[in-house]
């Protein structure tokens, strides 16, 4: 993979003040359009309210049926803005890191981690509770996305197919065990296949506070990682020059999309392609720096999940349609999309 | 699956030891003769009387089997009330329906690596076993009753191929594009099945799930009849185009210049294999990792150049026996689908080797 068709490499600084200007109104629009999803994700949804009823139900005058409804959006609301800025950060870390346009947390063996653990721990401990099952998969996430990391890294340097291929394999042999143990204990599976598909729907605020503390210190971490990003897309020996430390860099930003990633996977389910796509878009709109990357992918990612919820709330009314499905059947023509624009021999 | 395959090709893999291979002449009555590198023969006798310890067995043991002893005579119609039955209901039909798409997955997996000069292109990698469970979701799910589940796995792998080919701008050519549009393609097609595996009631769900995973249990000498048709159809069809794809290998312009006319080869070449996957997909469900991995143990168990196609599929046909054998014999709560021991096992090898070859530095 030839980093031609997707500039990883900071801009020259001749556009600088433009780019400012442009990049202050994607900001700008990004929080717009943040707020307008909150809105949307509070009002709709199988029965639908106006936003007349939420206003009613903030001041504190609804009947209480419309209360409950409302009041029943507040977790996947959160929920969702917050697994949307896991995600899309964590993916625009390991995209720069690797730069590689195809990393995606779901890709990298996240996913099956975060599955075989919650399967194990479902079978051999019984755990039932939403809260014993977040610290699993956020356990499993690690151990999985380390070792793909690990097999990914065995020859030294880094490839698209490579990272990719390990991921494949990681999440194979899981996949196994994960399908082994449930198609022979039916209550697990039962509870396997409902967390599998990824959703907002049936969490409650315990599973946000308890991932609240990994995606801010994820998110953190790759605020402060952002500048030594900038100079290691220059190449190892400028960022040296610059004064940065690329084993540094590049470790920091590997565990912090890990945790990021995690962070998500625990919260809500496997969710295809939030991670993947969300880069795709901020680059083309504010350009490859990372220190307006990360924020403004920290305001497109829940933008785009808490949307994408929606949309899978109101398609087929009165049932509703899990989110990690729609973001699997929006994000994967991205996905194709950006394999047209490869060059060369990947 | 008698014949063994002709290998005349230029050596690429220059070196005393590529030069020093025996060669000499299969001959068949006067008007067939084939060369065959002794080495290659070797290993195809080895295989074959492997799947048939396999066999045996698959047959034999457990509290149901006939005895290795006994197993003569009932084959050759001798046999009693329950040997019958086990024979012609239970075991015999699976096991022949194991060889045949264990050899057809082998063979398909054979075909697309040469293809893509890929050794990791196979139609598992790029989609077609997701694509499948997706259509039989869809069949189990929307036309029960109408439209079998699998012949929905059939038009689900036909549809996801056509979309992978499509999607990539440049067909099946490009094995990195290929590779990255598969992934897509299966995500769609994972979330679809996943979708409504969580829909459908508990038991219905089960058992979809099962089927998902490639699962050997229950066949009839119908399925083992419907593989070795596909086979019987294809296999001549393969050793017709084996020549022109292994010098297809070698590059386009001097393939051209040897009137191997490679773009055509190529096409051909994963006509087949695709239909030999649909074929295997439509009975046995998309079972992991044969494809993918029994070309790769042929190629180095020869330790020469081209497709081994031959070997392939006895490789695929062995390992598939071998797998259902654990399936059927392996003390687990459940008997489990096959498709869970490929995968478990392929993904384990695939590891190996992909790490053994990014130590070379050759991906």
């Amino acid at each position: 993979m030839t980093s031609t068709e997707i500039r990883t490499r900071p801009g020259g600084a001749g556009t600088e003040r433009a780019g400012t200007a442009r990049r202050v109104s994607v900001v700008v629009a990004a929080v717009a359009v943040l707020a307008l999803a909150v809105v949307a994700s509070v009002t709709l949804g199988s029965r639908p309210t106006s936003l007349g009823d939420v206003l009613d139900v903030l001041s504190g005058d609804a009947d209480p049926f419309v209360t409950t409804v409302v009041e029943s959006r507040y977790p996947r609301t959160v929920l969702g803005v917050l697994a949307g800025l896991c995600l899309a950060v964590g993916g625009t870390l390991m995209q720069g890191l690797t730069r590689n346009p195809l990393a995606d947390p779901g890709l990298l063996g996240i996913n099956a981690g975060a599955a075989a653990a919650l399967v194990a721990a479902t079978a051999l401990l019984g755990a039932q509770s939403g809260m014993g099952v977040v610290w699993w998969a956020l356990a499993g996430a690690l151990l999985a996305g380390v070792l793909v990391q690990g097999i990914g890294a065995a020859g030294g340097g880094s490839g698209v197919v490579r990272l990719v291929l390990a991921g494949a394999v990681v999440s194979a042999v899981l996949f196994a065990f994960i399908q082994a143990v449930t198609l022979s204990m039916p209550e697990v599976f039962d509870s396997y296949r409902y967390w599998v598909v990824g959703s907002l729907g049936g969490r409650d605020f315990a599973v946000f506070r308890a991932v609240l503390p990994f995606a801010v210190a994820g998110l953190v971490a790759a605020l402060l990682l952002s500048g030594g990003l900038n100079s290691l897309a220059l190449g190892d020996e400028a960022a040296i020059s610059l004064g940065a430390h690329p084993l540094l860099i590049r470790t920091g930003a590997l565990i912090a999309a890990t945790v990021l990633s995690a962070s998500a996977t625990a919260a809500v389910g496997p969710v295809a392609f939030v991670g993947l796509a969300v880069p795709h878009i901020v680059r083309a709109l504010v350009g490859v720096d990372f220190r307006w990357q990360i924020p403004v992918a920290a305001l497109a990612g829940p933008s785009l999940l808490l949307l994408a919820d929606v949309v899978g709330r109101v398609v087929m009314r009165p049932q509703e349609l899990m989110v990690g499905v729609v973001t699997a059947f929006v994000g994967a023509p991205v996905l194709l999309y950006a394999v047209r624009r490869m060059k060369g021999n990947a | 699956m008698t014949g063994v395959r002709a290998p005349a090709r230029p050596e690429r893999a220059a070196g005393p030891a590529a030069a020093a291979v025996p060669r000499g002449m299969l001959r068949i009555g006067r008007l067939v003769a084939v060369p065959v590198r002794r080495r290659s023969l070797v290993i195809a006798v080895v295989l074959v009387a492997l799947i048939v310890v396999a066999a045996v067995a698959t047959l034999s043991m457990g509290r149901l089997g006939i005895g290795p002893g006994r197993l003569p005579q009932a084959l050759l119609g001798g046999a009693d009330g329950k040997e019958a039955f086990v024979l012609e209901r239970l075991r015999g039909p699976r096991l022949v329906v194991a060889v045949g798409t264990g050899a057809a997955l082998g063979l398909s997996g054979a075909l697309f690596q040469s293809v893509t000069r890929n050794p990791l292109g196979s139609p598992d990698v790029i989609g077609l076993g997701a694509g499948a469970g997706a259509g039989a979701a869809v069949a189990a799910l929307f036309l029960p009753g109408v439209l079998p589940v699998p012949l929905g796995a059939l038009l689900g792998a036909a549809v996801a191929m056509a979309a992978v080919y499509f999607s990539t701008g440049t067909g099946f050519r490009n094995p990195g594009r290929l590779i990255v549009a598969g992934i897509g393609v299966a995500a769609i097609a994972q979330a679809f099945t996943q979708y409504v595996v969580y829909v459908m009631e508990r038991e219905a769900a089960t058992v979809l799930a099962a089927y998902v995973n490639g699962s050997l249990a229950a066949r009839s000498w119908h399925h083992a009849a419907t593989i070795w048709l596909v086979l019987a159809l294809v296999v001549p069809a393969a050793a017709l185009i084996a020549r022109r794809l292994d010098i297809s290998e070698m590059g386009d312009e001097l393939a051209q210049g040897l009137g191997a006319e490679p773009k055509n080869t190529r096409v051909a070449a994963v006509v087949l294999s695709v239909v030999l996957a649909a074929g295997a997909v439509s009975v046995a469900g998309p079972i992991a990792f044969i494809a993918l991995t029994a070309p790769q143990i042929a190629r180095r168990l020869t330790g020469g150049t081209g497709a081994h196609l031959t070997l392939s599929a006895l490789m695929g046909a062995l390992l598939l026996t071998v797998a259902d054998l654990a399936a059927q014999q392996l003390p687990t709560a459940t008997s489990l689908p096959v498709g869970i021991y490929t995968m478990a096992l392929g993904g384990v090898y695939l590891g190996y080797l992909l790490v053994r070859e990014w130590r070379r530095k050759r991906l």
